[in-house]
């Protein structure tokens, strides 16, 4: 009996001992994500590029540090998309699940609470899923952001068009939503620096379901540019009705609805439409840090069983961009790896990631660039094709819109 | 003295030894993860509560009372940020002006009964929302974003975040002590009596719409206090945020549950209903079917317990009738 006590103790003490080596090699990486509520899908597809990092990460050893591997452990809650319940959450994630990083809640709206938490016990929390500016506005020290953020989204249709047409007459026309509202604002401002004349300013509110009046009043400001929309189902009836009630744009940029593949099923009404891209598939940089996009593509295919969007890639940047701070820092203590963040200068397969170090941006992404993606006939069957910037194309820009 | 009367009865003093309990436990031990859930608990408390007023004794179904949450959210948010207000006065503010729009309001919709009047405040939410959207001094719908400094003269972020803390408790005791002045008022009677019969109660002398309008307003102050404090906290407001419909529905969930028109009964059901919710979200077991959970035992409850939890310890143990009210 006495002996079988021994035994027990002895395990017990053997499995202390493992736990306790195994917490030494562990980096523990704490988010919310949005399993329910409004925002899910987003969320859903910026947690699998999450998690796709932390497998690959972990089957190829794990983070190096000073000849030390650490293995990335996950711990992960749902916030139900509601502010006071990430506020919670996080203080949870800091202090109960020691978290020794932070990833962003998906949207502005729920970053902007989670980093009340995260500033306040120093923690470095990385966001790939909240385009707004006004977050990183506030003096946060711990906050990065690996995307473009709102102002820039049109930027590139915008350079585009002073390209090809310096006198496009552009009508904005917008869902009523504090992201579109933000990145349109944006391009209004540009689009006049740029000398372009803006004839229409209008927002629609985000329910909208016929838009015939709307591209009645396109029509009539004789517009023949146009940079809009929202979300997917009022981008894509948008299209869909400027094709029908043949308002015969020369250049249409439409947010969102035209990133998903489903767009292809408007037919014709889809050709030559652009749309400001975080990712795609196309984007070819060489990467100075981890994968290009080809083996990206792949692994996350062969894994996931799905392509991947710019959620997922996105998602999986801020993973690589952490890593690479850890490393270049050879620690995994805050104020280093922050330093190193600060420091940080990479092309990933992502594009370029730089951050803002001016107290009243700090954190801002000021080097990725986003591209234009446009629909385009390929082999006889509608896709998206890179066409700007330059440097980034994968095929030539159609301009005007040949309508068919 | 209605509060000397009020001290002699033992609920006065139940209710003091909870609340103190509840500001206390996360201090032993610095408890901070403690702390947010209990902030959250305070919260549904302080709304489900002020709901009960106009529940559980006017009998009117009120789906908008986070109105009031949200617009006292914004007032304070907007005092804070655009005027460099204090918070205790820009809560105060906040509160006072939420209370006397609701009794313009209330004047004006509460002539409306029943159904239509609970439709009614569902267009309130939805009219004050899209005012709220609109609204450039707010940041029209991406809201207003308050800076880190905000924290500073209430001691930094870490400290803040405690004070934030005892005043949504105090809140929330507010709201018990005025759930329980009201219930044991001659106005509470006349609440009551509105409950029962409207006519009948409009004959035997209640003033029937004063009354209602005079509670319609009284429930809007705290929850417009509570609003101020929980998105100065969030350092974030927007209006799909501040006017939230699921909030506004879950608190009268939790009051129906616990058992309305009493005042303990609101409050341990808001309490167990957010804690349930808490568990489930983190719990390794359940994370990934807590809505299943959480519905199923909602759905257990409605079936087995249809005075809610109240009416179940008032039928089992009859004697807490004069003690829990």
């Amino acid at each position: 009996m006495k002996r079988l006590y021994l035994l027990a103790a002895a395990a017990a003490a053997t499995a202390f001992a493992a736990t306790s080596a195994l917490a030494e090699d562990t980096i523990t990486v704490g988010f919310t994500a949005s399993l329910t509520g409004p925002l899910n899908v987003d969320s859903a597809g910026q947690q699998r590029g999450y998690e796709f990092w932390r497998d690959e990460v972990n089957a190829a050893g794990g983070i190096k540090v000073g000849g030390k591997s650490y293995k990335v452990k996950f711990v992960t809650y749902d916030d139900q998309s509601v502010g006071g319940r990430v506020q919670q959450l996080y203080t949870r994630l800091i202090n109960q699940d020691k978290a020794n990083f932070l990833f962003s809640p998906y949207s502005s709206g729920l970053t902007a609470p989670a980093t009340v938490i995260t500033e306040q016990y120093g923690k470095i929390m990385i966001d790939s899923g909240g385009a707004e500016e006004k977050p990183f506005e506030t003096g946060n020290k711990y906050l990065f952001m690996v995307i473009t953020s709102a102002s820039h989204y049109l930027s590139g249709a915008i350079d585009a068009l002073k390209k090809y047409d310096p006198h496009a007459k552009l009508a904005l026309v917008y869902s009523d939503d504090p992201f579109s509202k933000a990145v349109l604002a944006a391009a209004a401002q540009q689009a006049k620096a740029a000398g372009l004349e803006v004839v229409m300013d209008e927002s629609y509110s985000p329910s909208t379901t016929d838009f015939g009046p709307i591209v009645n009043k396109i029509v009539s400001s004789n517009a023949d540019a146009f940079l809009g929309g929202g979300h997917y189902s009022d981008g894509a009836t948008l299209a869909r009705q400027m094709h029908d009630q043949k308002a015969n744009m020369k250049w249409i940029s439409i947010l969102v609805a035209p990133a998903d593949d489903k767009f292809a099923e408007l037919g014709p009404a889809a050709l030559g439409v652009t749309v400001p891209s975080q990712w795609e598939l196309q984007v070819n940089f060489k990467p100075q840090f981890g994968p290009t996009t080809a083996q990206f593509a792949k692994a996350f295919m062969d894994k996931m069983h799905a392509k991947a969007d710019y959620h997922a890639a996105s998602g999986y940047t801020v993973g690589v961009v952490l890593q690479h701070a850890i490393e270049q820092a050879g620690s995994i203590e805050t104020d280093k790896v922050a330093a190193a963040l600060n420091a940080t200068d990479i092309t990933t397969f992502f594009g370029r990631v730089k951050f803002a170090t001016d107290p009243g941006h700090h954190g801002l992404q000021a080097a990725h660039q986003m591209v234009l993606a446009q629909w385009q006939m390929v082999n006889g069957k509608l896709g998206r094709q890179v066409v700007w910037p330059e440097e980034a194309k994968s095929a030539p820009i159609m301009f005007p819109i040949k309508q068919q | 003295m209605p509060l000397v009367r009020l001290m002699r009865r033992p609920f006065f003093w139940i209710l003091a030894l909870a609340i103190a309990v509840f500001a206390l436990a996360p201090v032993f031990g610095n408890n901070v993860a403690l702390r947010e859930a209990l902030i959250l608990d305070a919260v549904y408390i302080t709304l489900a509560s002020n709901l009960n007023l106009m529940l559980g004794y006017a009998g009117y179904i009120n789906f908008g009372s986070i109105v009031f949450f949200g617009l006292g959210g914004y007032t304070c948010v907007w005092l804070v940020n655009s005027y460099h207000w204090p918070l205790g006065a820009s809560l105060l503010v906040a509160g006072v002006c939420v209370s006397v729009l609701a009794l313009i309001f209330g004047l004006g919709i509460l002539r409306l009964r029943g159904a239509f009047f609970a439709l009614a405040t569902v267009g309130i939410v939805e009219a004050v929302q899209a005012f709220a959207e609109n609204f450039t001094p707010w940041g029209g719908s991406s809201g207003i974003y308050l800076s880190g400094d905000i924290f500073t003269p209430l001691g930094g972020p870490a400290r803040a975040l405690w004070v934030i803390y005892f005043m949504m408790v105090a809140v929330m005791g507010l709201s018990l002590y005025l759930s329980y002045a009201i219930k044991s008022s001659k106005f509470g009677l006349g609440l009551l009596a509105i409950g029962q019969n409207e006519d009948a109660a409009a004959i035997l002398g209640v003033p029937t719409p004063l009354y209602k309008a005079l509670v319609y307003s009284a429930s809007a102050f705290l929850p417009a206090i509570a609003g101020g404090l929980y998105f100065f906290k969030s350092a974030f407001i927007q209006p799909s945020d501040a006017f939230d419909l699921t909030l506004s529905t879950e608190a009268l969930v939790v009051a129906m549950l616990g058992g309305q028109g009493t005042v303990a009964g609101v409050a341990i059901g808001a309490f167990l209903y957010e804690e349930l919710r808490g568990y489930l979200l983190t719990s390794s077991m359940f994370a990934n079917f807590q809505l299943f959970v959480s519905g199923a035992l909602l759905l257990l409850i409605v079936l087995f317990f249809p005075g809610g939890l109240m009416g179940f310890i008032y039928r089992h143990f009859p004697r807490t009738q004069k003690v829990l009210e």
